[in-house]
């Protein structure tokens, strides 16, 4: 393939030249491509990082009568954190890591009107996903609480998800997604099903982690409704009252 | 007689076929590789289930150090026949530049910042910067490897965009200058992008406690960017 061959078999002309071999060696252009391959292989990043899009709400001061109160029954607040000793110091684990917690309690928070803690409900979860038993997932952690509370829309969820991987909606693979997510969002807005609202509060020694891990947990258990919210006094004393009471 | 003859074979192997598979793979890195952005600070993001890309085109990226200081990129239109090209990355940074330093020589009339052009020249080449706008003129007169060096020295104070809680816009800290200069870049696109929510990426490590972001999410608050996207890794259902 590289080398040209140039054949005379002719010979009529006068100044016919010498059978010649021109052969090009490729090796070093070879060797060349490989360093330019390896210099692009390492300089790619073929994983795009993902996004998680969030609202917050406005700074403005909002009366407390405009205020959308959530039903009581319904609110659930969590107060993601790191795993604390008595003392608020935060603990380590060997690797150096802090150790993700989660906090969380129903309704109002469990304070009288002097301010202070009456039976505190405050329960502690981590963040520890699913397990496969079987043929059936089990949530487990924090995941296992939000879980049971939107059951009822995670279970009309479940059974649209099943038409949609059947592809009932529509044959063309990107309608039947489009299809299926418009019925997801009505459902998860279906205001006639009881679904929790969730009140997200972060301390400051909370990891980023953390953060990202409770908004996490809205989108897999189909939560739509759901806010960021400043902690306040309360909230650090309920989980310094739990800390006193539980803490090894 | 019977002399066996021993057919002499060429030891050459030809290269061509193996030239032509590397150049065709060398096209396919070439064409999808988008390099890595260098920053001064490598973070681990955490992960999450989310999917949706980060864009690659107007974004203004937020980059916050465990240390809390915070870093700004933008990338303008990808697309050069957009505008005849001029809401490109550099044009805009250029656009941006020149519009958050004259609101800040508006505010601090005491301390004003004046660039040469040349600086202008250098700040749009630059990809992730993140300086105090009084060390400007200092940093963009430096060689490429000593402003590598200072915005990655942690412990440098003049590293990093200072921010602060402020609340009151008519006097914005450095961080608030930069975001509205940003939105009011002229560049459409990303205008609407960041009013969207996917134009302005925050940027933080795993372990990065929540009361160092806190302070650039109630800034974007108090600047009215209330939508914005959070970058993430992907994370598989089964973790």
């Amino acid at each position: 393939m590289a080398q040209i061959e140039q054949s005379d078999k002719g010979g009529k002309k006068k100044g016919a030249q010498k059978k010649m071999s021109i052969h090009v060696d490729f090796t070093p252009m070879v060797d060349m491509n490989m360093l330019l391959i390896t210099f692009f292989m390492l300089c790619t990043t073929m994983i795009k990082s993902q996004t998680l899009q969030i609202t917050l709400p406005t700074n403005e001061k909002v009366e407390q009568s405009e205020k959308n109160k959530a039903k009581e029954s319904e609110a659930i607040t969590l107060i993601v954190d790191t795993d604390r000793d008595e003392q608020g110091n935060v603990k380590k684990d060997e690797e150096g890591r802090p150790k993700n917690v989660v906090y969380f309690y129903a309704g109002q928070p469990p304070i009288d009107e002097n301010g202070h803690v009456i039976n505190n409900t405050l329960e502690r979860k981590e963040f520890l996903g699913d397990v496969k038993e079987g043929n059936r997932t089990v949530q487990r952690g924090i995941r296992e609480i939000l879980h049971n509370r939107n059951e009822k829309v995670l279970d009309k969820i479940a059974v649209l998800k099943e038409q949609w991987r059947k592809k009932e909606f529509s044959p063309n693979s990107d309608i039947n997604d489009s299809i299926y997510q418009a019925k997801a969002k009505e459902i998860r807005n279906d205001s006639t099903l009881t679904r929790p609202v969730v009140i997200i509060k972060a301390t400051p020694e909370a990891s980023w982690e953390s953060l990202i891990g409770a908004l996490d947990e809205m989108q897999i258990n189909q939560i739509s409704r759901y806010q960021i919210d400043n902690i306040n006094g309360v909230d650090s004393m309920l989980i310094f009252d739990y800390i006193s009471k539980n803490g090894k | 007689m019977g002399k066996v003859k021993i057919k002499r074979k060429s030891t050459l192997i030809d290269m061509t076929a193996m030239s032509d598979v590397t150049v065709l793979l060398l096209t396919f890195f070439m064409l999808t590789s988008t390099f890595l952005q260098k920053e001064p600070v490598t973070v681990i993001t955490p992960s999450s289930v989310s999917e949706i890309k980060v864009p690659t085109a107007n974004v203004a990226q937020i980059l916050v150090s465990p240390e809390g200081k915070v870093f700004l990129s933008i990338a303008g239109e990808a697309d050069p026949t957009v505008a005849d090209g001029a809401w490109a990355s550099e044009p805009i940074r250029k656009e941006v530049l020149a519009n958050a330093v004259s609101e800040y020589n508006r505010l601090h009339p005491n301390k004003k910042v004046s660039l040469t052009e040349k600086d202008v020249e250098v700040f749009s080449k630059i990809g992730t910067f993140g300086v105090p706008f009084q060390s400007l003129e200092k940093f963009l007169r430096m060689s490429q490897t000593e402003q590598d060096k200072f915005i990655s020295d942690m412990n440098n104070p003049q590293a990093g965009i200072p921010i602060d809680d402020n609340q009151n816009l008519e006097k914005p800290n450095e961080f608030q200058i930069w975001m509205r200069a940003i939105y009011s870049s002229g560049n459409d696109n990303l205008q609407a992008s960041m009013k969207k929510g996917e134009g302005i990426a925050v940027k933080a490590g795993k372990d990065t406690p929540y009361s160092i972001v806190h302070d650039v999410l109630d800034n974007l608050q108090t600047l009215k960017m209330n939508r914005f996207s959070l970058m993430t890794a992907l994370k598989t259902e089964a973790d």
